[in-house]
């Protein structure tokens, strides 16, 4: 039976782990993923500040101001990287380490008066969530963080339904989003808002860096699955989700970080997903780079074939010293051919059939003109068996 | 204990000595390779490196059960390798572009070695406290056998760049062109790679895996504003690298409460603060003096142009003029009109202006030909 801390811990995990899979999701697209981590690091100074005014680490007032360092980082990066000094990766890698040693070195002048743990505020510790209750005129209305991590996803939903369009043409073609009258600015720095904003509600929970795994991990994995973005926002969070969960367990098997194993459970989905997903996963990359060696030795093969009308060109053994493949690799190519009835045998000596021949008219055809590409999609049409 | 006292201490204190060489050298051999890694546009492959090492030395600890630094380092090696060459598959191989791959590594990374930094420290064994001072670093912690180390890590890889010093300067350039020169790029990319990794894993007991990618970039960004030359900026970065170390650990142990990698990471900041600013040629200080004096320049000029369009509609060019019908103009300032006094093109009399023979050259002239004198 779960305890009531228990129910929400994981809940608490998993409100987290959507509200970060939203403006995750657009980060990776927009190939800023990093700026998360910039941004994750770089708030501990507005942290620090915010403690000192409200002693509350779930204050709101705290949050926004982590949440405008957040900002100030990004500002920051552009204008180094609009100076021309530097190119953008080194500006982000220059101005968040710098930004967090000062936060850190706050907290250590101030050890006396700020009890603030900078592991706490990298690693965040879930299990303690539920301890720091709210509390309205007496009565106990459950865990701070819930709150604030449930108005948090609230109004990044409500900003996702009512920008949805606005977000999604910007995000894939910034050209004509500016055309239509969107302003990228203003797109682009509120999808930083709201990153800067989600990280620093959900680093009290899961720590800031593990943040960065919640953002970035779950949409990757989702943009390996599908390329649709309704779809991919929908995996990420449930990728999200799962993880949240089933690391919770992990962690209370190990007995470890709660934070650690939701990020080991997204490193092991995204591992999983990397490795077998179906069109763009390793193995199958793999598996189609082997394929299309295979095709276009056997459309090398053909065209020989068709060049050659002269018995001795077209005997078996000839062919193996001609083309001068290794003995495996002729007899996965004969047996393709042959499979697809493309050659046929004649007391050793090989030659195009009907459907091979027209297979190999059309692409030469297709060769000459300069549209090797058509190929791929004319396999279908002739091929009954892939390489 | 103020600066002073400290380089006293420098010379005779055992620690002090110790911590001072070892950040130094640390900055040197960091800065000396970050070089590359900034150049080659990798500047978040440190970040990414440094966080991808913790499960490494977790995972070498739970192994042996001690807390030798230097299987630690090991142990902080592979898995900071196996990282990076994760993070080059996933580009290669998907579409995932590589600032995903990158975040992707280091937060699943980190998060995995914070799981097992957890889980030992709730094993029954009194030696795993200290683990955690992988996380920020702790520069206190180095013994004389770490200096040597890093020393000999540093002395290797000045060896190796010396060796190789074309192949990786014509790879950093140009990488196609090196590969159709016949040489193994593979190989070179590998090595100068592994350097990298070999130092981040190095600075990680001293400064942390969070600030260790500062540690990379800093010096050798700020060194790439004084020169265009290769080895010179390497040269530089590693000054400026040693320096971080040295003034890093000469603030942080005069003051209480100072850990050294942050202070380290500023005064690394510091430097490259400077050199964005004023770095001669690059540096946004004259950059912004260069474009006020070419500003001046040029609104000089139309004050002349226009001078001379007036002059044009009279025979006697040097027929005077009343200043008044310059106000209007947008490029009129009695300043640049007194230095075109001082240039011989103009002659004021009273309230009334004329051009002299030389400026209505001048002015004719303007737009045909560069005028050098003019500036």
């Amino acid at each position: 039976m779960m305890s009531n801390a228990q129910i929400e811990i994981q809940l608490i995990a998993s409100l987290v782990a959507i509200a970060c899979a939203i403006p995750g999701t657009f980060l990776v697209l927009r190939k800023m993923a990093m700026i998360s981590d910039a941004i994750s690091h770089s708030i501990l100074p507005g942290i620090v500040v915010g403690f000192f005014i409200t002693q509350d680490l779930n204050s709101p007032l705290l949050i926004l101001l982590a949440a405008l360092t957040g900002i100030i980082t990004v500002v920051l990066v552009e204008y180094i990287q609009k100076t021309g000094l530097v190119k953008e990766d080194t500006a982000i890698g220059l101005v968040f380490p710098i930004l967090f040693s000062i936060g850190v070195i706050m907290i250590a002048k101030n050890a006396n008066d700020v009890h603030l743990d900078i592991d706490a505020v990298l690693l965040g510790e879930l299990a303690f969530t539920p301890f720091d209750r709210f509390i309205v005129s007496g009565v106990d209305v459950g865990p701070k963080s819930l709150w604030v991590i449930g108005v948090i996803l609230l109004i990044t939903i409500a900003l996702l339904v009512a920008f949805f369009k606005e977000l999604k043409v910007s995000t894939f073609d910034a050209g004509l989003a500016a055309s239509l009258g969107f302003s990228p600015a203003v797109i682009h720095y509120g999808l930083m808002t709201v990153s800067s904003i989600t990280t620093v509600g959900a680093f009290d929970a899961v720590g800031a860096i593990l943040v960065v795994a919640l953002m970035i991990s779950p949409a990757a994995t989702a943009y390996l699955l599908t390329n649709n973005l309704k779809r991919m926002l929908v995996l990420a969070i449930c990728f999200g989700v799962f993880s949240a969960i089933s690391g919770y367990w992990l962690a209370h098997f190990l007995d470890a970080s709660i934070a650690g194993s939701i990020t080991t459970m997204l490193g092991l989905l995204f591992l999983a997903v990397y490795l077998f997903a179906p069109s763009k996963g390793v193995i199958a990359v793999i598996y189609r780079e082997k394929q299309q060696r295979t095709e276009v030795s056997l459309l090398t093969f053909l065209l020989h074939l068709k060049n050659h009308t002269e018995e001795r060109e077209r005997h078996v053994n000839h062919l193996n010293e001609h083309i001068n493949w290794q003995k495996v690799r002729s007899k996965t190519v004969l047996d393709l051919a042959l499979k697809n009835n493309m050659i046929q045998f004649e007391k050793n000596i090989v030659s195009l059939t009907e459907k091979g021949d027209a297979f190999t008219s059309k692409a030469i055809d297709y060769i000459i003109t300069n549209e090797d590409a058509q190929i791929e999609d004319m396999k279908d049409d002739f091929f009954l068996f892939r390489g | 204990m103020d600066i002073t006292e400290y380089f006293n201490l420098v010379f005779t204190d055992y620690t002090l000595r110790t911590i001072t060489l070892g950040t130094a050298i640390l900055g040197a051999v960091t800065g000396m390779l970050g070089s590359f890694a900034v150049l080659r546009k990798q500047s978040l492959l440190g970040d990414a490196i440094s966080h991808a090492a913790l499960p490494g030395i977790a995972i070498a600890f739970l192994i042996t059960g001690a807390k030798d630094s230097n299987v630690l380092l090991l142990g902080a090696l592979v898995s900071g390798l196996l990282g990076t060459f994760w993070i080059r598959s996933i580009i290669k191989k998907t579409h995932l572009k590589s600032d995903t791959a990158l975040g992707l590594i280091l937060s699943l990374f980190f998060g995995f070695g914070m799981l097992l930094l957890t889980f030992i420290q709730k094993q029954p064994n009194a030696n795993q406290a200290g683990l955690d001072k992988y996380l920020f670093g702790q520069a206190a912690t180095l013994v004389e056998s770490d200096v040597w180390l890093m020393a000999i890590v540093t002395g290797v890889c000045l060896f190796v760049l010396l060796l190789f010093w074309k192949e990786f300067k014509i790879l950093l350039f140009d990488a196609d062109y090196t590969k159709t020169l016949g040489f193994n790029t593979k190989f070179i990319d590998i090595l100068i790679t592994t350097f990298i990794v070999l130092a981040i894993v190095l600075g990680l007991q001293t400064v942390g895996v969070v600030l260790m990618s500062a540690m990379l970039l800093a010096p050798a960004a700020a060194a790439r504003q004084w020169t265009n030359s290769l080895g010179l900026m390497v040269f530089l970065a590693a000054i400026f690298g040693a320096f971080s170390g040295v003034f890093g650990t000469a603030i942080s142990s005069s003051q209480n409460n100072l850990s050294t990698g942050p202070v380290i990471v500023i005064v690394a900041g510091v430097f490259v603060l400077v050199s964005f600013i004023f770095s001669p040629s690059r540096g946004l200080l004259f950059k912004q003096i260069r474009f006020i004096k070419n500003r001046r320049d040029l609104e000089l000029h139309k004050t002349l142009a226009f001078m001379f369009h007036i002059a044009e509609t009279h025979d006697n060019i040097s027929h005077p003029h009343t200043i008044k019908i310059l106000n209007n103009f947008q490029g009129y300032t009695k300043g640049t009109l007194q230095k075109l006094v001082d240039k011989h093109y103009v002659t004021l009399k009273g309230k009334k202006w004329s051009l002299t023979e030389e400026g209505y050259k001048t002015a004719s002239n303007l737009y045909n030909q560069q005028n050098d004198n003019d500036e």
